[in-house]
């Protein structure tokens, strides 16, 4: 999980080669085919894979820009240029949508993202075997719960008769609040329960990871006197910065992918001022009525936004800390 | 087995009156098979079920008496979304000869201009007389399915019976508070409060929740009290008809001041705190805790309640009662049943034998395929007594419910068809019968809005604004009865809001389809 190599091992045998004499490209192609053919054979099934779930996909982007009408089919049906776009910037609710969207993923970013290494340093400090397995697994679980019931569960505790939240406030003597339909209450209980949904579970990757550190490190560092807390900030952090610097690239990246179907489960026409994002507003626009063009335009302006982010948080992490996806 | 009794001499009056057994069966000769697509909630596929491979009893009745074969060729049978199959299936460009299920209304009336299925308006003409005779018997249903081109695309499946949801109290806390059922929007008022109040279960806490609801628009709905409207149709927040035009109930002066007083009503703990999040488990619940004095839910299943928890709530009595006049002294229930459904069949273009399949889609409103469609086999499922269908004793005392039992056989399934509502009375409680048989002494019913058919660029107006007006209408709405905001202060620029968004342009658009469909 340490990123990928920097230049393809291919490129210093193909100058060496060169030196030597000057092979035609098709003979050196051939040749190195020839020679390296089971590792292209193990590419090949995700090759296939990318293009077949991935690329192929694409050619249907074009509706974006088509009046498109299922029976006529994507290549039949007439282009109408940048008019789905149009109306999308010409709508105020998808504006407001785009605002939350980017507002409840920075939070979320801000918030969510530190926690699961938190709780892998945690694990990784804690002695008692027994302990720490029916810790982790206790975090694990909500990972496996379907949505629809987390958000049962949601709203069940938030739950102004009997729900353990208000219920607890009214031991202060607090009246309860109907938390899920005001809506500056929607933003902290959506995150929170993303992080409650997830954190332990992306815990995982952060604790392969320092499993990978080498224990010699450690033992010079034991020989050296240095306390606990000094080697997880000298030896345990700086080890897995790599990995947590490319998560938070991958994060970047699906920054505007907010788990759509949790805002569904938990929003109400009294909320949607602060939960209405892209993805729902596409569903009640665009799904909804069958207006398959233009959530497509919808989709692909989310995508390109999401490119620019992973790009330009690439180039930083690549210019800054030498860590990047390429 | 009929076939006989019908001679070609018979025929050849048929066209000139209309006695409804006019076709001459069977329909063809020799067997024709036809293919179909059959996809809706129950079954995804023309087969038991969804399994294919079980034809059922009443498709075996029904080659019997047409000699038409229907073979399943369903699109999407591992997808429980049939609109999604229907796209899936027009975008294979392979269509069967018959399409057909749920929701197809939408699809066909946008395909079907574009050439994907045939016009039945002729076809139907020429051919269905049982068909054409219910068209005349129920004026504006033809209309009502009609796509923008003025050409139906699709023989629906017609609902039968008025009511669907009606208003219902705790009889048994009126009684042990000593009050009378109440008669009017104040005593409405009175009897709510004292629920509220006096502790109607007696159980010695103030956790009564007067009026409930499973969906928090029927607590929207309560603006009927006051002579506003909340929607034209079974579907929630729909436009309506007034006098001549179609309007939007939550953009008319009425609902300002009816939904102020639903506003006050929540505020003072009359209605359901918890009625935006409590959700489909909310009558549930709060009946089974003994919480919930008042709803307004559907008939049949709510009245069930009175059996499911006899013994185990004390005295339990959960009935209907008449809609609370208004302080005009109007009675309303605004929600009956619609008397036309966006599921059904179709024929596509590339059935090549539309004559016969229209006559077959006639076969089931004639006489015999109607009771095939709504009973079952007779001998199997039910007998004729005096003239009338009547489930067997086997049926109804199955303990499994009745409508699971005919889809099994193949009837009550989404084909197009006339539903007799002979079917659902057999197997509907006494509470319930005795609610409908009072409901039907008042004229408490107004006519439904059936939805319009836009031309495209009617269409492309509507789907520019309305999606967003309605999303404004809901945010501010429950706003409202949150507390969140004063409607009557507000009032003035919520409109104005309304019409910067394009209200007016939809409204419009409706109006021109309206005048174009209904004339």
């Amino acid at each position: 999980m340490t990123g990928l190599p920097d230049t393809p091992s291919a490129a210093g045998s193909g100058r060496k080669a060169r030196e030597v004499r000057k092979p035609g490209r098709l003979q050196r192609i051939t040749e190195h085919l020839r020679r390296e053919w089971q590792i292209y054979a193990m590419l090949l099934p995700t090759v296939l894979w990318m293009v077949i779930f991935l690329y192929k996909p694409m050619y249907g982007l074009q509706i974006a820009f088509k009046d498109y009408s299922v029976f006529r089919g994507i290549a039949n049906s007439p282009w109408i240029g940048l008019e789905h776009f149009e109306t999308l910037f010409n709508n105020d609710q998808f504006l407001r949508a785009l605002k939350n969207t980017i507002i409840m993923s920075a939070y979320g970013l801000l918030f969510g993202f530190p926690v699961p290494i938190l709780l892998a340093l945690m694990f990784n400090e804690v002695l008692s075997q027994t302990f720490k397995k029916s810790a982790q697994t206790i975090v694990y679980l909500p990972h496996f719960i379907s949505s629809v019931i987390i958000a049962g569960i949601v709203m069940t505790a938030f739950s102004p008769s009997a729900g353990i939240v208000n219920t607890a406030l009214g031991w202060f003597g607090l009246e309860p609040v109907y938390f899920l339909t005001k809506p500056e209450w929607f933003r902290p209980i959506f995150i929170g329960t993303g992080i409650w949904q997830e954190a332990g579970f992306q815990s995982i990757v952060y604790l392969a990871a320092i499993a990978g550190v080498s224990p010699t490190l450690y033992e010079s560092a034991v020989v050296d006197g240095a306390s606990r807390w000094q080697m997880m900030w000298k030896i345990t952090i700086p080890s897995i910065l790599p990995t947590i610097i490319i998560m938070l690239i991958i994060r970047i990246g699906n920054i505007l992918e907010i788990s759509f179907e949790m805002v569904i489960l938990l929003y109400q026409p009294a909320t949607y001022e602060t939960a209405d994002v892209v993805n729902t507003f596409i569903y009640r626009q665009g799904l909804q009525g069958g207006q398959y063009d233009f959530a497509a335009a919808a989709g692909l302006f989310n995508a390109v936004v999401a490119f620019v982010l992973v790009m330009t948080a690439n180039t930083i992490s690549k210019r800054y800390s030498r860590t990047s996806l390429w | 087995m009929r076939r006989l009794s019908l001679s070609i001499a018979m025929l050849a009056t048929t066209a000139m009156t209309a006695p409804v057994q006019a076709q001459d069966y069977p329909i063809v000769d020799a067997p024709l098979e036809l293919s179909i697509h059959m996809h809706w909630p129950r079954a995804q596929g023309y087969g038991v079920g969804g399994d294919t491979s079980k034809i059922y009893p009443v498709e075996e009745a029904a080659r019997a008496a047409t000699n038409i074969h229907l073979i399943d060729e369903t699109f999407g049978k591992n997808t429980k979304d049939s609109g999604e199959a229907m796209n899936l299936l027009i975008a294979s460009g392979n269509m069967p000869d018959i399409v057909g299920g749920h929701l197809i209304k939408q699809p066909v009336n946008e395909f079907g201009p574009q050439g994907a299925f045939q016009p039945l308006n002729d076809l139907v003409d020429e051919h269905a007389p049982n068909i054409k005779k219910f068209w005349e018997d129920n004026p504006g249903l033809k209309e009502a399915i009609a796509a923008y081109d003025g050409n139906y695309y699709y023989i629906p499946y017609l609902p039968d019976g008025k009511y669907g949801r009606a208003y219902f109290i705790r009889q048994d806390w009126l009684d042990a508070l000593g009050l009378e059922q109440p008669d009017t929007v104040d005593e409405l008022y009175e009897v709510l409060t004292a629920f509220r109040n006096n502790d109607p279960n007696g159980n010695g806490m103030k956790d009564e929740v007067p009026f409930f609801a499973r969906n928090w628009e029927e607590a929207i709905r309560l603006v009927t009290l006051w002579d506003a409207r909340s929607s034209g149709s079974d579907t929630f927040h729909d436009f309506y008809v007034k006098d001549g035009a179609v309007v939007h109930p939550y953009a008319e002066d009425a609902y300002r001041d009816a939904l102020a007083n639903v506003a006050q009503w929540y505020e003072e703990g009359l209605i359901d705190p918890e009625v935006f999040t409590r959700g489909s488990s909310a009558r549930e619940y709060l009946l089974s805790e003994n919480l919930g004095g008042m709803t307004h839910d559907w008939f049949a299943s709510t009245s069930g309640y009175n059996v499911a928890l006899e013994g185990k709530v004390e005295g339990f009595n959960f009935i209907p009662f008449l809609p609370p006049a208004s302080p005009s002294g109007r009675r309303l229930e605004e929600h009956r049943r619609i008397p036309i459904k966006p599921d059904g069949w179709a024929i596509s273009h590339t059935n090549e034998n539309p004559v016969e399949t229209i006559k077959y889609m006639d076969f089931w409103f004639s006489e015999q395929g109607s009771l095939l469609a709504n009973f079952g086999i007779e001998g199997e499922q039910y007998e004729i007594v005096d003239g009338e269908p009547v489930y067997k004793d086997s049926v109804l005392a199955s303990g499994d419910p009745v409508n699971a039992q005919m889809w099994a056989v193949g009837s009550q399934i989404q084909r197009g068809y006339p539903q007799d509502y002979r079917y659902e009375w057999q197997w509907t409680r006494d509470s319930a019968r005795r609610g409908i048989e009072l409901y039907d002494q008042y004229d408490l019913l107004v006519d439904q809005f059936l939805g319009v058919a836009f031309t495209k660029d009617e269409q492309a107006i509507y789907d520019r604004h309305w999606p967003s007006i309605r999303t404004y209408m809901l945010e501010r709405q429950q706003a409202w009865v949150l507390g969140s905001g004063d409607i009557k202060a507000d009032w003035d620029d919520y409109v104005e809001t309304l019409n910067d968004m394009g209200l007016q342009d939809v409204l419009e658009v409706m109006n021109a389809a309206y005048k174009r469909q209904y004339g």
